[in-house]
């Protein structure tokens, strides 16, 4: 019974952080044998904590508290995404649907995958300064591509026999829009969201660090600025903990729902630890980049 | 119940040296409460016969009009596959090809559920179910829109012996029941003569080779002498038309 908890997924997800906090302690250990000085940038686990602790109670040196901050840039996160949804999908679509326009618009978006999240941001922040402008434009750039290729994908993959099916029984064309087209878009669509939030995140903090005056990544620049590693880590921790909570509460909840008809949607977390379930439809898989 | 007039159809596929002919210069007439099976084997274009009568492709050339005491028919369609829409619930899939999502709109679909013995499924999606009950879902569809004429596309080939002969006795009852003209396309033979009243056999090359009438009373039974003649007759013309050889 031990032994079969302890081979199981739960123990696994356990000890993962066990194991990093005693890596962790033993590269503080290693590395100030050999350059005693090492120990002012290297803090140790509970300097961390603590840091983060007086963050989320609201005891900080810095201009705005964690909350205050992370809202700015779940702002500027959401008007980014937005935007590069409805842009991706519109383009997507019509990549989808038109050979001109896609060979028109595809090598315009493999070169804005393929530019780095750091060329954005330095870009957003000379071509637009400081401000909520630079930021929320590093986040289109950074997560239109991925809308735009999913869009494109699903609806090249769009299920041409309940097209046939709403034609054999006359279905109006608007209808079968919304009731076929659409929903069989939804899976591409919130791959796209997902990875548009992840990286997109990422963008922005890059993005506020060169030219923000306030957000997650300008408050980590802060702690840089202070001298402060505890900070630094602190708050990239934080920021990760904020994003796994996002991921966690809002992605998987909204999966869940939008996808109840499809029974391997209640279960895609354990799909990781296990072997896929065998199923007699084909799957249409969503592109993630 | 409608009237089907087939004029010199001829559906081509591809072009040049790729050229495929589905069906040549076919010309039909059917019509009334009357159940027809198609047969033929595989590539002799009983599927693009029926797509063509469903609308969901264009012949090449020739003429297809369905009506329905002088004016457009109604039609309803199923499929090898149910093809259900995966993210509506039973009940959304019949309202889905319905006009109007009305009061006594939903009581017919129940009803036709009901007759499928499907009635307290209506708000299950179609992944919750087993083969047999999308299709039976599938023909509930079908049933539900009331239409003059009913196209099935080897509906049952894809299911177990004994699903599908509990199927095939429910459509049966469905078809004397509602009186709609059908046509059902198939290569099971047997299938073809313990359903039907007429049986079209295709040959290569999508050529109507013959136009048998089934004149049999009905319940038909496999075991039944006259039911075991009447599929020796269809076998001989397959072999008389050279779809199928005996060593």
């Amino acid at each position: 019974m031990l032994f079969r908890a302890l081979k199981g997924p739960l123990s696994g997800r356990l000890t993962f952080p066990l194991v990093c906090l005693g890596v962790w302690l033993l590269t503080i250990e290693l590395v100030a044998s050999i350059w005693p000085f090492a120990v002012d940038v290297l803090p140790t686990p509970w300097q961390v904590a603590g840091f983060m602790w007086d963050e989320i109670t609201g005891n900080t040196l810095a201009p705005h508290n964690v909350y205050q901050t992370f809202w700015i840039s779940l702002q500027r996160l959401g008007a980014g995404m937005l935007i590069a949804m409805v842009v991706g999908g519109v383009v997507g679509l019509a990549m989808g649907l038109s050979k001109s326009v896609n060979a028109f618009f595809n090598d315009w978006v493999v070169a804005i995958l393929a530019m780095p999240n750091l060329a954005w941001a330095l870009f957003c922040s000379l071509a637009f300064g400081f401000g909520d402008t630079g930021p929320i434009i590093a986040v289109v750039l950074t997560g239109v591509p991925y809308v735009i290729i999913n869009v494109r994908e699903g609806v090249r993959n769009a299920p041409s026999d309940l097209y046939d099916m709403a034609r054999a029984f006359g279905v109006p064309r608007e209808r079968a829009i919304r009731h076929v087209l659409i929903p069989s878009l939804m899976p591409f669509l919130f791959a796209a969201g997902r990875y548009a939030f992840a990286l997109g995140w990422k963008g922005l903090v890059v993005a506020e660090v060169f030219g923000g005056q306030d957000g997650a990544g300008w408050t980590i620049k802060f702690w840089y600025d202070a001298h402060r590693a505890y900070g630094v880590i602190g708050y990239a921790l934080l920021f990760v903990i904020f994003a796994l909570f996002f991921e966690k509460f809002l992605f998987d909840k909204l999966s869940r729902r939008i996808f109840r008809w499809r029974p391997e949607a209640s279960v895609a977390e354990e799909a990781f630890d296990q072997p896929p379930a065998v199923t007699t439809e084909p799957q249409r898989t969503p592109q993630h980049g | 119940m409608a009237d089907i007039k087939i004029v010199n159809l001829h559906k081509e596929f591809g072009a040049g040296a790729d050229k495929v002919v589905a069906l040549d210069d076919v010309n039909l007439e059917l019509g009334g409460h009357v159940f027809v099976s198609v047969v033929g084997a595989s590539g002799c274009g009983k599927s693009t016969l029926l797509n063509i009568l469903s609308g969901i492709e264009t012949p090449t050339n020739g003429q297809v009009t369905i009506t329905q005491e002088g004016g457009p028919a109604r039609a309803g369609y199923v499929f090898q596959s149910a093809r259900l829409l995966p993210w509506r619930t039973v009940m959304d899939n019949l309202l889905f090809v319905q006009e109007d999502r009305s009061e006594p709109t939903r009581q017919r679909c129940q009803r036709y559920l009901d007759m499928v013995q499907l009635g307290d499924k209506g708000k299950k999606f179609p992944g919750e179910l087993s083969g047999g009950m999308q299709q039976r879902v599938g023909i509930a569809r079908a049933f539900s829109t009331e239409p003059d004429v009913l196209f099935m596309d080897e509906p049952f080939s894809h299911l177990d012996a004994i699903t599908a002969r509990s199927l095939r006795a429910e459509l049966h009852h469905m078809w004397q029941e509602t009186g709609k003209t059908v046509v059902f396309v198939t290569h099971d033979v047997s299938e073809a003569v313990e359903l039907s009243n007429r049986i079209l056999v295709f040959a290569k090359g999508g050529r109507l080779a013959e136009d048998i009438p089934m004149d049999l009373p009905f319940p038909r039974e496999s075991a039944d002498p006259d039911v075991a003649l009447a599929k020796a007759e269809v076998f001989r013309t397959f072999e008389r038309i050279g779809a199928l050889t005996v060593r």
